[in-house]
């Protein structure tokens, strides 16, 4: 018996027990103060689990991706995942912590980790996955994160270390994720979407990769999808999009923010080789249809009959907050999770198909949020200039907000600026008729906020935790 | 009269990383709420500056790499753009874009990167990630200069501050001779030391303020428009406008450098 991981399981168990007493929703502090015992801990009890570890991480979708994969596996293995996506490796501490017996046995026999983009190098040398799933690398937070090459170099370093017995999911859309491959000895298998143009309207964004990271050259896009993402190819190198092994055409994405694709995988699945599916779900964008690719790109390695891919993904529904629909007191209302450039404007681009919009959009800047509120510069509201009955603005930065819009081009008067979030939800609802849907876009912060608030108007509850 | 501008977007396509294309969306924006007409042209790698054209250059922050391949380029337009600034026109750099019109800058490992020398300082890379609200008292001459532009109607105290986000690890030292933009009132500014934040050459600016800095300094938006329109036209009184969202955001903005440090 390992007295030392015994002890910080027990030290971890403790905490967690005092933290539900105390009402206290610190769900890293069992894992924090478990690891100060036993730095460890994650190593050895990620190795306890029967069938490996699974690691998702990228800027925009890892938690919805995580959900996603981890309803599609469940099908076939006892999956342990940190659901409520406390991503660090003090949060991947805590859920096993909480799943594990006091000697390390954890009736789970798959792991399913979220990882946040800075702690991934760390979560690869503490876990021996078997599954590294790469979504993207967009600029997010840069007064946390820093900037996107910074990223990108450290995951390089992390994965050189891995290879044998792991398979690497890599984006083949982004060339920023695809170039990874180049660092990784083990087997790689590509997700992309394989349209070459979008029923959705074209709009301007930032790109975060523009020349090749081999040599320098500026990329040729065939295709653009959505900032630096499309089909690409190196004018000058051999560097360009590799061939995608699962991939998504016939996008239909639908007013009622559901979308239908036809999923083709044809990896080097035994018993199902070439399998066309045509697939309904209920969430929006096109950012959620690569979270789909990933998510089933894991589930097939992992070899998941496709009649069970299928069945969780029609009836998933999104995780916390990032997209949510709500009535209250007979009006209803649509949550969009905003929180960087790329995120916030594929959010405008689907909301840029309706008409007569009333909108809410709450900007915050605490520490979850990024402190620095620059990048709302770089989303585009000059999309729905011509979409809107009624925009408001709400939370800590509601007057950075108020002048963004303004400068969009939309009317935006001091009435319609509400610095407390709790009162900018009674009053847009208040002022909704029951024929129109509230949007409601907060940053991460805010949407907690949103949530309490929508909970205390009597909103029913809308998806499972 | 009819007024025109026309300004110029220097590297839009790599420098462009901190959201500080606000700045160029303000500018042309409260010309043409004025209905001053504005040109917009992006000038990047390979590109000819003519330095007759424009009345405004704006250059903005980028990533590391993006401003190697930025800073290479930039050599080959140093006599033009320096020639423009010389002419009058006005500029507006922030970070990255500061940095390159600098003499120098000198990475942790000792890497020298050349400049082309519009202003008269250099930076140092650093171990201390600078990254804060910046909050800055404008230096007096520009200050005056600045209340001259607003009636008098208007609250000289708003006029008094520029309020903005640093993110850098340079810090830039400037040379005698060189004047600040400002004083630092909170945050770190040039360099963390000597309580100075960012330059002034002529109607040349460069500054560490991202925010994007313009929407939330209006004064200062219209004092660059001023001096651009001055170039052409001499001497123009700006239309007054509806500020009052943009100055609750500079007030809102300045309030977080006193709630919190």
């Amino acid at each position: 018996m390992d007295l030392r991981l015994s002890l910080a399981i027990i030290m971890g168990k403790i905490i967690s027990f005092l933290n539900k007493l105390t009402g206290s929703g610190a769900t890293a502090a069992p894992g924090l103060y478990a690891l100060k015992i036993d730095p460890h801990l994650v190593k050895k009890l990620t190795k306890k689990l029967r069938y490996g570890n699974i690691i998702i991480s990228g800027t925009n979708g890892k938690t919805t991706t995580a959900r996603l994969t981890s309803d599609i596996v469940s099908t076939k293995f006892r999956v342990v995942h940190n659901r409520q996506g406390s991503n660090l490796l003090r949060g991947i501490a805590s859920t096993l912590i909480s799943s594990s017996s006091l000697t390390g046995q954890n009736p789970a026999n798959l792991g399913i980790w979220e990882v946040d983009e800075a702690t991934l190098p760390q979560a690869l040398e503490n876990i021996e996955p078997q599954i590294i799933a790469l979504l993207n690398l967009f600029r997010d937070q840069l007064d946390r994160y820093g900037e996107v090459d910074s990223i990108r170099k450290k995951w390089q370093t992390g994965l050189l270390s891995h290879g044998r017995g792991t398979t690497l999911i890599l984006n083949a859309d982004d060339p920023g994720i695809s170039y990874l491959g180049k660092f990784f000895k083990g087997k790689i298998t590509y997700f992309g979407i394989g349209e070459k143009k979008l029923n959705l309207p074209e709009i301007s964004q930032v790109a975060d990769v523009k020349h090749c990271l081999n040599c320098g050259q500026k990329l040729n896009y065939s295709t653009t999808l959505s900032s630096h993402l499309g089909h690409y190819t190196c004018p000058k190198c051999r560097f360009k999009r590799p061939k995608p092994d699962i991939s998504a055409s016939n996008l239909k994405f639908n007013s009622n923010f559901s979308t239908s694709i036809k999923l083709t995988v044809n990896g080097q699945l035994l018993f199902e080789r070439y399998r066309d599916l045509t697939v309904n779900y209920s969430l929006p964008g096109l950012y959620n249809v690569y979270n789909v690719l990933a998510a089933v790109a894991i589930a097939d390695q992992l070899k998941i009959d496709h009649t069970k891919i299928r069945q969780n993904l029609e009836s998933f529904s999104a995780a916390f907050g990032r997209f949510q629909k709500v009535t209250i007191q007979g009006k209803s209302a649509a949550i969009f999770l905003i929180k960087n450039p790329t995120g916030a404007n594929e959010v405008l681009r689907i909301l840029s198909q309706k008409q007569n919009m009333s909108i809410l959009a709450i900007l915050n800047d605490k520490i979850a949020d990024g402190r620095d509120v620059s990048w709302i510069w770089d989303t585009n509201w000059e999309i729905l200039t011509t979409k809107i009955k009624r925009i408001s603005v709400s939370g800590t930065r509601a007057w950075d907000l108020a002048t963004r819009i303004k400068y969009a081009g939309m009317k935006m008067s001091k009435n319609n600026v509400y610095e407390n979030i709790d009162y900018s939800i009674t009053k847009s609802i208040g002022n909704l008729s029951t024929i129109d849907t509230l949007i409601i876009l907060p940053t991460y912060t805010a949407m907690l906020e949103v949530q309490k608030s929508l909970a205390r108007l009597g909103g029913q509850k809308w998806h499972k935790d | 009269m009819k007024y025109a501008l026309n300004i110029c977007h220097l590297y839009p396509d790599l420098m462009d990383t901190y959201g500080d294309r606000g700045n160029i969306i303000t500018l042309v924006k409260r010309c043409q709420w004025r209905g001053i007409k504005t040109t917009l042209n992006h000038i990047s790698v390979g590109d000819k500056l003519d330095p007759e054209k424009h009345d405004i250059y704006f250059f903005g922050g980028g990533q590391d790499r993006q401003q190697m391949i930025v800073g290479r380029d930039l050599q080959k337009k140093a006599k033009d753009l320096k020639k423009a600034i010389e002419q009058s026109s006005t500029l507006l750099a922030i970070c990255g874009g500061y940095q390159l019109l600098q003499n120098y800058f000198k990475t942790l490992d000792g890497t020298m990167i050349k400049g082309i020398g519009l202003f008269d300082a250099h930076t140092l890379g650093s171990t201390t990630r600078m990254i804060q609200n910046l909050l800055v008292e404008i230096n007096s001459e520009l200050y005056s200069d600045i209340t001259e532009i607003y009636p008098s109607t208007v609250n000289r105290e708003l006029l008094t501050n520029l309020i903005g986000f640093e993110n850098h690890s340079g810090k830039t030292y400037l040379d005698k001779g060189l004047k600040p933009l400002g004083k630092v009132i909170k945050g770190a500014g040039n360099n963390g030391e000597d309580k100075t934040e960012g330059a002034v050459y002529k109607n040349a600016f460069g500054c560490y303020l991202h925010g994007s800095l313009l929407p939330k300094n209006l004064h200062f938006a219209d004092y660059l428009i001023t001096k651009a329109l001055k170039r052409r036209y001499g001497s123009v009184k700006l239309k007054p406008l509806d500020d009052s969202i943009e100055w609750q955001a500079h007030k809102a903005a300045i309030g977080k450098t006193r709630s919190r440090s």
